[in-house]
């Protein structure tokens, strides 16, 4: 199967191994583990630095900020799951479906 | 002696090319442009049930021949399409062909109204409901239930923590039990450097981006290898519309409900809780020996995903050890919906053994 691979194809897989062997070790490394966390926790802290800043400056003008959408989203939310839980309660009151008939 | 070259040869050969040449630059402009999108998930089916985002379909494919019927839980992260890829290269449409009765349990997309689904609405409450509306349509008071993946332990817990659960085979397709042995996929939540909250976006739920990116990690440059062959099999309409619809599903993840998220990782990724085979669920132990059905560990032997180890407690914890069996199969986390080792031997082997733990039906009868 391999050998009906053309030369330049067999070219790029091997040079392919040569270069994502190592980089599949690394990302495996401790070191690399801690890079992502760092970066994940530096950009969530930059975000909620910005957040933040913008929040008042909108507040001051009285206007509702991502945080407040967020919030009322989250809010309503959880409104819609009560609101659906609460009807699929009632439709299994209703119309509990019969139990299977036997067949086998 | 250097072999002759046949004239007649040189020209079939040149023509070959030729026609090859204009056939890569055809389909090269179509893959550049994202026209002709593979047909995925393209067996027919109808949906039977839906609560929520679930839903059951039921595949209408050719005569029923077998009994019980087959209900396939699909995993939590991906998209259920990779079970019946491509016409050919499908698992439900080998198992329809083979004379099954095969029901999908597919979650949907989840958004910010599922965020508080947890193992238990999942096991508890979604599952019962899914087996009974296979069992009303179909009229069978058993069922087989398939779990790929993580859909394999929601399988597994709803057939040992239900004492009516009325499964007769239990099989689990690349089911992971020992998170320790889950690799770099889940060590940054093992050793507690990433925290749920901090994958869990403003829809209480972890993006699908943040899951892809998990899966892309394992093997960053796997990508230009697979470029350069499709670049090679450019020519051959059937490589390049496999090829768009294995892409296609690889970057198509769905968002993981938080809360499930929440139990996946402090239970069964940092307790490492079901290689002790019990898991609290709800306000009661659930054991994986109180699985009353035939068990099936179907693994494959090269899947980087859930690695066979991750799988191997199976044979000791599941069921009865009278009842269970192992299944190797050659092939990675997908040959156990699409692939040519999947045609070749997952998919036959998997009809095989389900037909053989299944009943033939007195009367065969259309879906």
């Amino acid at each position: 199967m391999s050998s009906n691979r053309p030369l330049w194809l067999r070219a790029v897989h091997r040079v392919e191994r040569a270069i994502g062997e190592p980089v599949e070790a690394a990302v495996r490394t401790d070191t690399y583990f801690d890079l992502v966390t760092k970066i994940n926790r530096t950009t969530k802290s930059a975000k909620r630095t910005v957040g933040g800043a913008s929040t008042k400056v909108l507040h001051l003008a009285n206007l509702p900020a991502s945080s407040d959408m967020k919030r009322m989203r989250e809010q309503l939310s959880r409104m819609e799951r009560r609101i659906n839980q609460l009807s699929e309660n009632v439709a299994e009151l209703d119309g509990s479906p019969p139990d299977p008939s036997p067949h086998d | 002696m250097p072999p002759t070259l046949n004239p007649l040869d040189l020209v079939t050969r040149i023509n070959r090319d030729v026609e090859r040449s204009l056939l890569r630059a055809r389909n090269g402009v179509r893959y550049v442009r994202g026209s002709h999108a593979p047909k995925v998930g393209a067996t027919p089916k109808e949906v039977v049930w839906r609560r929520g985002k679930a839903e059951v379909w039921r595949y209408r494919n050719g005569t029923i021949r077998y009994g019980p019927p087959v209900l396939i839980v699909h995993s939590l992260v991906s998209r259920s399409y990779i079970l019946d890829l491509r016409p050919g290269s499908s698992l439900v449409e080998h198992l329809t062909d083979a004379g099954l009765d095969v029901f999908m349990l597919d979650w949907g997309v989840p958004d910010e109204l599922d965020a508080d689904n947890d193992l238990e609405r999942y096991v508890d409450w979604y599952l019962p409901r899914a087996v009974a509306a296979v069992q009303r349509e179909t009229g069978c008071r058993e069922v087989t239930l398939a779990g790929y993946c993580l859909g394999g332990v929601l399988a597994a817990l709803y057939a040992a923590g239900h004492k009516d659960a009325r499964v007769r085979n239990l099989i689990l397709m690349a089911t992971p039990l020992d998170f320790d042995e889950m690799g770099a996929m889940v060590a940054l939540l093992r050793e507690g450097r990433l925290n749920p909250e901090e994958l869990v976006d403003d829809t209480g739920n972890v993006p699908a981006d943040a899951l892809y990116s998990g899966f892309y990690m394992q093997a960053p440059t796997t990508e230009i290898a697979q470029k350069a062959t499709l670049l090679d099999n450019l020519w051959n309409d059937e490589f390049v519309e496999g090829f768009q619809a294995m892409a296609q599903w690889s970057r198509d993840h769905v968002p993981f409900p938080g809360a499930a998220f929440r139990q996946l990782v402090e239970e069964f990724v940092r307790k490492n809780v079901l290689v002790t085979g019990s898991i609290r669920v709800g306000d009661r132990e659930i054991r994986f020996a109180d699985v009353r059905a035939n068990v099936l560990n179907a693994m494959a032997e090269r899947d980087n995903v859930v690695p066979p180890a991750a799988v191997q407690p199976i044979m000791q914890l599941v069921g009865d050890p009278a009842r269970r069996e192992e299944m190797r199969l050659p092939g990675g986390h997908v040959t156990f919906g699409t692939g040519r080792s999947a045609v070749k031997h997952t998919m036959p082997q998997l009809a095989g053994w389900i037909i053989e733990h299944s009943d033939e039906r007195p009367e065969p009868e259309e879906p």
